[in-house]
Order: C-alpha cells, then structure tokens, then sequence
C-alpha cells in the first residue's frame, strides 16, 4: 500500500507563514481566532504562534502511543538540526500513559491515538489534543485465493459479535455476488493489549453497527463480546503473525505493519464506506477520508475521521495526537520548544515529509486543521 | 532502620575483643557492617509494606464501587470512557458501563497454576530421582545443568515459543487425542482454538516454567539424604523402589513442599507468557482448552488502558487486582509454611534441614 503523495498540497498555508529553519530567531504562524471551529478553512488571521530556537537547551520528554513512537524516533534527530537547542526524547508505552504522563505533567508530550475523554479534559482543564499525523487501519483475512472481499463495518461486527460465523453466511455473500466463499468458520482475531488499533477498530464497529455502538462501543480496551473460535494477539506484527496461520481469520491490521500482512499474502478487505462504495487504505482514499473529516473538526480537534462521506473516503482512518497540559508547562523557554517542535513536525519543510510519513504509513494533517492547530498551540505559553 | 543485633560470643575472643558489647567500642568497619546489613534488612520488608499499603490504598475506592460483586461477577470491564455517562455505586463514580468482576481472573490464576503444579511436581521429583539413582554420576552433571538453565529461560521467550510453535503443535495433534479420552474422562471433552491458545497450553507452558524451581531445590535435598540410611537400606535387602520410597521420599517431603508453593507462586504471578498463550479472553475457560484471563496477565493488557480513565476509577481496579494477587501469593506462601512445619514435626528428624 502506498501512502505518499499527499504533504506537499496539505503544507501549503502553514509553509507560507512559518519559518522553521532560522536558528535563534523567532519566527511568527499565524492562526484564525477560537471561532475558527465553525470555519475551518477561512484565510489565518488573528492569533500568533511564536516559534524559535529557545535561549537554553530543552529536551521535550515524550511517552505514549507504540503507532505515534517509531514516528517521533524519526523527528528526534531533524528536531534538533533544525533548532539546536531542542531535544526530543520520545518513548514507548502505550496510549493511555501518554494521556495520564502527559496530564499529570510528568512528560511534555504524550502521544495517543484517542483523543482525550471529556472526563479527562474536565479533570485537566485546558488539556490539548493535538493531532500531528494521520493513520490509518486495514481489515485482513486469510482465505485462500479469494481476493477483493467485500465486507461492511456492520457484517464485520457481527462477525465480532459471534452473530456471524462462517464466511459463506447470507450476510457477506450479498456483498460479495459471483464469490464462492467457503463454508469454513471465521475466527475474530483481536488484540488482548491495550491499543489504540483496538480503539480505531471499534469506533468503526460503532459507527457502523448500533448493537455494537450500545454494547462493547469503543476505546482502547472494549468488553468484547465472548466468541468461542477467538483467538488475540499482543501487538500489531503478532496481529499479522497470527493471522497468517490462521486460515479463515480476520484482524485487524495498523497501516505501519500492512505491507508485512501483503506481503504474507493476507487479503485485504474492501471496506463499505458511508457513501455505500468499497475502498481499500491507499494514498488516495485515505486522502479522501481526511479532507472530508477535516471540514468537521471542532476546536477542540478531538475528532473521528471514522466512516467518513464522499466515494472514495476510506472508512477506517484518524488523528494521531499529541496530548498537552498547558498548566503543567511552567517554563516559557519550555512552551517556546514545545510551538515550535509542534509547528515543525506538521510542516512538510520540517518533519511531515514524505519520506517520514510513507516510512511509517502516515499520511500529513490536512490544510483545514492546521489553523485549528495553530490556534491550540498559540495556548501553550509556559 | 533494623540495627543488626549482635550476637555474645559472635566475634573471636582475643585479648583485644573482649566485652564487645558497647557500641562505642566497635570498630569503623563493625559500625559500617551493621549499618549496612540493617539498611539492607529493611529493604525487603519496607519494600512490602510499602507496596501493600499503596495497593490498598488505591484499592479502597474500587472496593467500594464494587463491593461483593467483585468475587461474584465474572465481567471485567473498565467502562467506556467516551460516554457522556457515568456509572455511579455507592457513590464512586466510575466510566459508564464499569465492572470490575474478578471471577474470571481468579478462576483462571487458580485453573491454570493448580494444573502445572499438579504436572510438574511429579516430573520434578520423578526426574530428579531418576538422575540420582539412576543415570552415571558422567552424566548427572551436565543434565541437572541443564535441568536449571530451563529456569534462566526469560518468560517472554517460553511465551513466544509457546503461542508460535507448542501451542499450534498441541492444536493440531495432541488435542484431538486428548479429546478422544473424554469418553473415560470427560474433563478433556471439547473444542480448542485452532492455534492452541487456551487454559490447557498456559498450564502446560507454566509447567515447563516451573519444573527448574521444584527440581533444582529437590535436587539440593535429594543430594543431602545421608548415605548411611540409604545403604543401610540397601544393605537389608531393599531394592531401589523401596529405598526411594522409604528413605528418599520421606527425606526430602517437606523441602519438596516448600519448593512446589515457590513455585505456585511464580505460577500465580507469571504474566507475559501466560498473557501470549492464555488467549485473554473475558470469560472463565468453558472447558480444559478454553481461553480465559489470570490477574496478572489482565493488569499487564489493561494498565495502559486504564490510564486513560479521567475518573482515575480503573487504574484503582488495577490496584484491586494487584491486592487479591498479592493476597493469593502471600496466602500460598503461609500456608506452606505451616504445612512444612506441621510435616516436620510428625516426621521426626526426615525432612529437616531445609
């Protein structure tokens, strides 16, 4: 699958306003007032992020997601080349430390797939999520020399559910006319980890699927259903690993990790999206899932990009966050480095280039959100 | 801070040592050793009151919300953090839909270390005996060597090899053999995952995993039975059967005890192994196959999540889990304790000296 080409039209308003490279010097982004919630994409005026290398050396502590860290590895070093006095030292640990580290304020930066919970920014206020990337998540099966299935959000949660449970059943057959599926049972692989891929997974499940939406619902652990031929796996390679031996599996498979499940020979499931066509993850539908989700992004940019409307949007894609609690950041010099950090990793001049995103399976942030995130990261003052 | 007691007559009686009884007169070193052995005899012991009282600490509010379901219900649900709605008990508030139910992780610590128990003290003792009765001194070296490296195997690896290769092994072919047995016992009727993942590999891999600790200390013991009583046996005419049975066994009883709650409690508290291969699922196993959770398997696959609880209540359900946990693996440990003691004292001098 291939996830490049779309960072250089998503930069096109940050690059003009902000200017990453001049070390020591402090350069100014402009962003739309708060009111720019209900109009995403008006031109930036208004409020001013002010970026540059701090007096003293920084180091920006991060902790947090598995699918956000190999991403900031690759920031870490072009972070620091760009503005010297700026280190990035991410680490692993899964989403939900992320959010608690970031908010308690043991680490700067935490990286989360979800967004935070309304109690967590009711707890915390003025809390942050601020997206920096796009991921996205496909749904693969093990059956021999079917390829192109055909599945909806809805049939794959009632395969989830243990409703549905051989792949010949009524419910997959009327979405794949002139397939001669097997009668061989499904066997559900999830993860029996915390992960944000499981939260992904589920939002979709939930957006597609009322049962499921007022039963498990969605987060990075879900009460899932008890289906007897379930197997789990630990991680986004074992997902992989253990659908591979697994004939007549389906999982659930992060972008980051797709190209090993192609290349096992795994199928990858053709999604129905809200528009009633079936897309598969690549660079263009996951392009056309992000610019129709951006237009409804609220100010607070805890947002789905799940399920989105428009032919080609794919179904399963959302925001990878950074989360901050700006009443935790005392020192100014700090605030300083975390703008600036934040406003370089979005630019596709700084760390959203290509070859750091396609690495990874990301595609950038689009053009309406940056002014959003522009006005959230003009409030981290220190 | 424990000051070490002094032992009368501890130190060599010369001139210059007597009436060592006053602290003022030790010397630099005597001073520095005391303060360094009583700092690192308290280190343990504050080390668990420290991690106990924090676990109940945390602990309490996610008994309150739970009360007695948490030994009834076996649903375990850290709630669903994005809805609007909460759930409140007892006035605790709590993510909507929370349960903490522990049947199902009792259930599955209890099943899954009481099978690999029963498994490996048996081999244990029947593979130590047969290496000192049996095989040539040549060879007893090397296989008890090797009999202990299996402990230096990290869990994570035995967790690997068991999800990857003993685990769809089992599957496919001694399940299904297994399952024929149902007719004479009907615990092993039933349907398996396909790659194996269940209660029964848990066990088995767990079996594996404790096998070193039971066999390296009954080896110690088997070693230290005196040669006299057993030749002395030999020599009235017993064959070996009799010797081990007579002699060996009764020896080595208590010690075998001891060792077999050691290494109940490393079952009780294995986690990624058990977390890879137990399949994780949110139910108690339906049959001897069936997948299921184990305390700490859920704390390791749940932590995470629950620190994204803005009610902060499933973190505190963690710390409930880690309390029972820690309750089971301190029970384990006392009771065996009084069962060396009781054993030591009906077998008279066998079985000392562990």
């Amino acid at each position: 699958m291939n996830v490049r080409r779309h960072a250089s039209i998503g930069f096109a308003v940050i690059t003009g306003a902000v200017l990453v490279s001049a070390c020591g010097s402090t350069s100014t982004v402009t962003a739309p007032p708060t009111s720019a919630a209900s109009s995403a994409s008006s031109s930036p005026t208004a409020a001013a992020v002010q970026t540059g290398n701090p007096t003293g050396p920084q180091t920006l502590s991060e902790a947090g997601s598995s699918l956000l860290y190999p991403y900031l590895q690759k920031l870490a070093p072009g972070i620091s080349a760009a503005f010297p006095n700026i280190t990035l030292t991410p680490a692993a640990g899964g989403s939900g430390t992320g959010q608690s580290e970031a908010l308690s304020g043991t680490i700067d930066l935490g990286g989360s797939d979800a967004y935070l919970s309304s109690a967590q920014v009711t707890a915390n206020p003025g809390s942050l999520n601020i997206p920096i990337a796009v991921s996205a998540q496909a749904v693969n099966y093990n059956l021999p020399g079917i390829t192109n299935l055909k599945l909806s959000g809805s049939v794959i949660a009632q395969i989830y559910e243990g409703t549905i449970t051989t792949w010949n059943n009524a419910a997959i057959a009327t979405l794949n006319p002139g397939v001669t599926l097997p009668s061989t049972p499904i066997i559900p692989i999830r993860r029996s980890d915390s992960s944000g891929d499981t939260f992904i997974f589920t939002s979709f499940l939930s957006a597609t699927n009322p049962t499921w939406s007022s039963g498990p619902s969605f987060g990075t652990t879900v009460s899932w259903p008890t289906v007897a031929s379930e197997l789990t796996a630990s991680g986004n390679p074992a997902m992989v690993d253990t659908l591979h031996t697994t004939p007549g599996g389906i999982a659930y498979v992060g972008v980051s990790v797709e190209g090993t499940a192609l290349v096992d020979g795994l199928g990858e499931a053709e999604l129905e999206n809200a528009s009633g066509s079936y897309v598969q993850p690549e660079t263009t539908t996951i392009t056309a899932a992000v610019t129709a989700g951006a237009t409804n992004v609220p100010a607070s940019l805890a947002a789905s990009l799940i399920y989105e409307t428009g032919a080609q949007a794919y179904p399963i894609v959302n925001f990878e966050y950074l989360i901050i609690n700006p009443s935790k950041i005392t020192s100014s010099d700090t605030a300083l480095a975390i703008r600036t950090f934040i406003e370089w990793a979005i630019s596709s001049t700084g760390g959203a280039t290509q070859d750091n995103l396609s690495a990874v399976g990301f595609v950038p942030l689009p053009t309406t959100v940056v002014p959003l995130v522009n006005t959230a990261v003009a409030q981290i003052t220190g | 801070m424990i000051l070490v007691r002094r032992r009368a007559g501890g130190l060599p009686a010369g001139p210059a040592r007597v009436a060592r009884t006053h602290s003022h007169e030790l010397s630099t070193g005597d001073r520095v050793l005391q303060w360094v052995s009583g700092a690192a005899a308290t280190v343990p012991l504050a080390g668990l009151l420290f991690i106990t009282i924090i676990l109940v600490v945390w602990a309490i509010p996610a008994i309150i919300y739970s009360g007695g379901t948490f030994f009834t219900s076996d649903k375990f649900f850290i709630g669903n953090f994005y809805n609007p709605n909460f759930s409140s008990v007892n006035g605790v508030v709590a993510p909507f839909g929370a349960n903490y139910g522990a049947l199902t992780f009792i259930i599955g610590t209890m099943t899954s270390s009481l099978i690999a128990l029963v498994l490996a003290v048996p081999i244990s003792v029947g593979g130590v005996l047969m290496l000192s009765e049996w095989i040539p001194r040549q060879l007893e070296g090397p296989l008890s060597t090797f009999l202990e490296l299996l402990a230096g195997i990290p869990s994570v690896v035995f967790g690997f090899w068991g999800l990857t290769v003993f685990g769809p092994f089992l599957g496919a072919h001694v399940f299904p053999a297994l399952s024929h047995l149902g007719v004479i016992l009907p615990f092993f009727k039933g349907s398996w995952a396909y790659n194996g993942q269940g209660l029964l590999t848990a066990s088995l891999v767990l079996t594996l995993m404790i096998i070193p600790i039971i066999a390296s200390t009954t080896r110690q013991l088997v070693r230290r039975v005196p040669v006299l009583a057993t030749e002395g046996a030999l020599a009235l005419g017993m064959t070996k059967y009799e010797v081990v049975r007579v002699v060996t066994i009764p020896y080595v009883r208590t010690g075998i005890i001891a060792s077999a709650l050691l290494g109940w409690g490393r079952a009780l508290g294995e986690t990624i192994a058990v977390l890879l291969i137990i399949g994780m699922a949110n139910n108690p196993p339906v049959n001897v196959y069936g997948t299921t959770s184990t305390l700490a398997s859920t704390i390791a696959a749940d932590l995470d999540s629950a620190l994204g609880d803005g009610t902060g209540m499933a973190v505190r359900a963690m710390a409930l889990l880690g309390l029972l946990l820690l309750t089971m693996s301190l029970i384990t440990n006392l009771a065996g304790r009084l069962v060396v003691r009781r054993i030591s004292s009906d077998a008279l001098p066998v079985g000392r000296g562990v």
